[in-house]
């Protein structure tokens, strides 16, 4: 039946007049050709203001719409895994795909009844994180500073340790960043024989705002189709989640919203929210996502950015000098954290190890100065003694990943959390340091 | 074909061909006009003989028509022609070595072009599954980048700087390179004087590059909606022969002015102004342009290389945060450097290629990872130390020290004097040569005393050779 006809269009915003008093806001609305297609943001009694799915150029006042559906629909399925969709659900990766179970995108947040905070904590066997930024299962950690550091390798390091240790899966949300990267990560997924352990949603920077803003809820409906139905403890990687937020700005401005300072949307925080309130534990599972933040303008003070910091429980932060020093994965331990670091979760032992670990590191970065120009023989005893040991601790927690043994002909390893802080201790201590600090460069434990 | 025959039909048929309507308001450059019941978003409008445009907005009793030629003032009451087909812009394969718009002139010759064809505005972008992995060298001649911040075909890297450090010289010494090399380029000049362009198209001409490389310009005394227009129409332009398997190269001269015309639009049609009065779709405006940078899946692909100006070396500015967001690296141009006489004047350390050594053959990877590690090590203890004693120095720092200096002189590159893969890696083979002697004793590359001491002969035989030139 015909839900009414197209009386303006203004890019993507167009208005339609009614005959179906039954349209709610969130329906879909389609041309009879299928080749424009429309969602309902605002009713009143006669029209319907809706922002259109995809460019709207050969559109015509008068065409007639119908609808097809409440709501913007995905998999439901484990036909997810391995799989690559577009922001509103459909597989772009040219392979059939017979639908098998369908479910809105549009879900309801967790509540505070069903939410599970009491959960372990989720060791990715991957020391510089566990040792410094360890994740908790439902934890949200912000993923800075880093284009071509090595952040995909980090990414499927993660995917690799996460699916071997708990036998889970991951899903993967492009959002507003490079269509090339989404290209690199599936072709990469492939080859390391990754692909089928997890979904890849995207929403690339060279499609409308609405796609654009649509790919997160996509990703999350799949992760939560993990967590619910498989009882999985799920990894969520989200790059970009900024561009959440600049894409509901554009649409804001399309459909002529008052906008508040630096042309953000007026209902920004509660947008933001809706998303990150889904991304937590239940009695089902746990959804961790790692989510990077862009940081537009290099302003740290930015309203979104700094809404969105309010829900992360810490963060890794990718630093480009110690890639140049070819230590992966490369890690700021200076600026890295987490909400774990805390004597409470973590216990004093861990805690001091790393309160010590970042005092003698920090102690390594002023000596390295002094030695450029004087050299090392003019330190104190106990100078000398800090400086070889930071040497040491800064090539134990480089770490051979399993994802890059092709590259490095080194087997991955997976190391436990017990024996890295034995590890630790000894060097810090001084056991080892007679040991040449050449033989604590890509290892895993070191300690028999 | 069929457009033309259903036309005729219709004429025959006494049907109307063409809706018309009456202008109802004029403004700068977007008219309203009532009537025209029947028009398609972006159909294309003819305003008599007096001016052409196309729909950006359709409302229930009038449609805003965005112009982009007027010839004759308009008035009210002037009858509106929709001519029932999409907006498009014109181009002639003819266009080789030519000074273009997007309707289809040729800009030198002063007259249209004979045989055209229709280009559209833009294209859907491409899927991520039609696309491959950027892995092809695309080489400048220039050493700074060829061998650090290398450029892959389907690769966009931005050239970032102020005024007058040269960043359209290394869009064109690029173009220039691509001499015998198989590769179509594209010289988008977007708000450059006219005295400009005209030099530019002389230079190329002079320099052999003619037969593979075509301008597209506008300027700033014609209409904004055209400069708005004429870099998404390169852009199809370019897609035109990836599609058939070519390597094209567009450069974008210049982004930040793209960006200006676009707030003074967008301003002028009442969009709510966002960050420095920039529409909240600036980001788009530019992400979905050069997204359609891209190695194909059928082999061909499309480089670009945008340009923004910036003031006062800063590149943290609104419009440079974005487009660097979305290209895969940028070259930074300091005017420090530039006054120093270190040309090209690139600012090494800001400089980030994101794909990196995936663009290059393994022996220029080689040879590059190596001499950007000495280079930006150089550079980090060069401000500290310039003013001190040498001889107080470590002997690592003093061998740092007169290293850097050799090779900041060897990176130092006239215009249009690209060298090639094999001048570049015989120029700072010298830097692989001292690592292998130097392996069994230290591989951590710094701290140690033990260093060996330099060839200062090696040197001087190398600084002449580059005076020579």
């Amino acid at each position: 039946m015909e839900s009414g006809k197209i009386i303006s269009i203004f890019d993507i915003s167009i208005e339609v007049v009614l005959n179906d008093k039954s349209i709610k806001v969130g329906d879909i609305l389609v041309t009879q050709d299928n080749k424009y297609s429309f969602e309902v943001v605002e009713i009143n009694n006669v029209s319907a203001k809706c922002i259109s799915l995809h460019s709207t150029r050969g559109l015509k006042k008068g065409t007639p719409v119908i609808k097809i559906s409440s709501g913007v629909e995905v998999e439901y399925s484990d036909k997810i895994l391995g799989r690559i969709f577009n922001s509103y659900g459909d597989v772009i990766d040219k392979k059939e795909f017979i639908s098998a179970n369908k479910r809105k995108t549009d879900h309801p947040t967790t509540t505070l009844e069903e939410l599970n905070i009491e959960s372990q904590i989720l060791w990715t066997g991957i020391k510089v994180i566990d040792f410094f930024a360890p994740l908790q299962k439902g934890f949200k950690m912000g993923l800075l500073g880093g284009a071509g550091v090595g952040k995909t390798v980090l990414i499927k390091e993660m995917i690799h340790n996460i699916y071997t240790s708990l036998n889970s899966n991951a899903v993967f949300t492009g959002i507003g960043e490079r269509s090339r990267e989404g290209q690199e990560l599936y072709s990469e997924m492939k080859e390391s024989n990754l692909l089928d352990k997890m979904s890849m949603a995207y929403g690339q920077m060279g499609d409308n705002p609405v796609s654009r803003s649509k790919a997160v809820y996509t990703g999350l409906t799949m992760a939560e189709y993990l967590r619910d139905e498989k009882k999985q403890d799920v990894l969520l990687f989200i790059d970009n989640i900024y561009r959440f937020i600049q894409a509901k700005s554009e649409i804001a401005t399309e459909l002529k919203q008052i906008l508040i300072g630096n042309g953000y949307p007026s209902d920004m925080a509660s947008e933001i929210s809706k998303i990150e309130e889904r991304i937590n534990s239940n009695q089902n599972g746990s959804i961790t996502s790692v989510q990077a933040i862009y940081i537009p303008a290099d302003d740290l003070t930015d309203e979104s950015v700094q809404t969105i910091m309010s829900y992360m429980d810490g963060q890794i932060v990718l630093d480009r000098k110690t890639a140049e020093l070819g230590i992966y994965p490369a890690i700021d331990v200076f600026n890295s954290n987490s909400k774990l670091i805390d004597i409470e979760r973590i216990g004093e032992r861990h805690f001091n190890l790393v309160e010590q670990v970042i005092k003698t590191l920090n102690r390594y970065q002023e000596l390295e100065e002094i030695i450029t120009v004087l050299g090392i023989e003019e330190l104190s005893e106990e100078d000398k003694g800090i400086f070889y040991r930071a040497r040491k601790l800064r090539n134990y927690f480089s770490q051979p990943m399993f994802v890059a043994e092709a590259y490095t002909n080194i087997p991955g390893q997976f190391v436990k959390i017990e024996d890295v802080l034995i590890d630790v201790e000894n060097i810090l201590s001084g056991k080892y340091d007679d040991i040449d600090e050449s033989k604590f460069l890509f290892i895993g434990k070191y300690h028999d | 074909m069929d457009n033309i025959d259903k036309t005729i039909d219709n004429i025959k048929n006494n049907e109307n061909v063409y809706s018309t309507g009456r202008v109802i308001k004029v403004g700068k450059y977007n008219i309203e006009v009532s009537g025209l019941n029947d028009v398609a978003f972006y159909e294309a409008i003819n305003i008599g003989n007096k001016a052409s445009g196309y729909v950006m907005g359709i409302y229930p009793n009038k449609v805003i028509v965005s112009l982009v030629n007027i010839e004759e003032e308009i008035v009210p009451g002037d009858i509106v022609y929709s001519l029932k087909k999409e907006f498009k812009c014109l181009f002639s394969l003819d266009s080789m070595g030519k000074v273009i718009d997007i309707f289809g002139n040729d800009l030198i010759a002063g007259k249209k072009f004979d045989k055209l064809v229709e280009v559209p505005i833009e294209n859907p972008p491409l899927s991520i599954m039609d696309r491959s992995a950027v892995n092809r060298e695309l080489l400048t001649g220039i050493s700074g980048i060829d061998l650090m911040y290398p450029i892959g075909k389907g690769q966009r890297q931005l050239i970032i700087g102020d005024k007058k450090t040269g960043k359209t010289q290394i869009g064109l010494d690029t173009i220039v390179n691509q001499k015998g090399k198989k590769v179509i380029c594209i010289y988008v000049a977007l708000g450059k004087t006219k005295k400009e362009v005209k030099d530019i198209y002389i230079e190329l001409t002079k320099r052999g590059a003619a037969s593979y490389t075509i301008i597209i310009a506008s300027f700033n005394d014609e209409l904004p909606t055209r400069t708005y227009l004429t870099p998404y129409v390169a852009t199809s332009i370019a897609e035109s022969f990836m599609m058939q398997k070519y390597d094209v190269l567009v450069v974008f001269d210049d982004l930040k002015k793209h960006a200006d015309v676009y707030r003074e639009i967008s301003l002028t049609s009442n969009k709510t102004p966002g960050r420095d009065a920039y529409p909240s779709d600036i980001f788009y405006t530019h992400s979905r342009l050069l997204e359609k940078g891209a190695q194909h899946i059928n082999g061909g692909s499309i480089t670009m290389l945008p340009i923004v100006e910036t003031k006062s070396s800063d590149i943290t500015d609104y419009i440079s945060t974005n487009i660097i967001s979305i290209c895969d690296g940028q070259l930074v141009l300091s005017s420090k450097n530039f006054a120093r006489g270190e040309k090209p004047a690139i600012n090494y350390g800001l400089s980030v290629s994101r794909l990196g050594g995936a663009v290059q053959t393994p022996d220029m990877k080689k040879v590059g990872t190596k001499l950007r590690r000495e280079l930006l090590s150089y550079l980090e203890v060069r401000e500290v130390y310039e003013l001190a004693n040498i001889d107080e120095m470590s002997k690592e720092l003093q061998k740092k020290m007169k290293d850097g200096k050799v090779i900041l002189d060897k990176l130092k590159q006239y215009k249009f004097n690209p060298r090639t893969k094999e001048e570049m890696k015989a120029d700072f083979n010298f830097l692989l040569e001292e690592t292998q002697e130097n392996n069994s004793s230290n591989n951590t590359n710094s701290n140690q005393n033990d260093n060996k001491e330099n060839n200062p002969s090696k040197e001087t035989t190398n600084n002449q050779k580059e005076n020579n030139k």
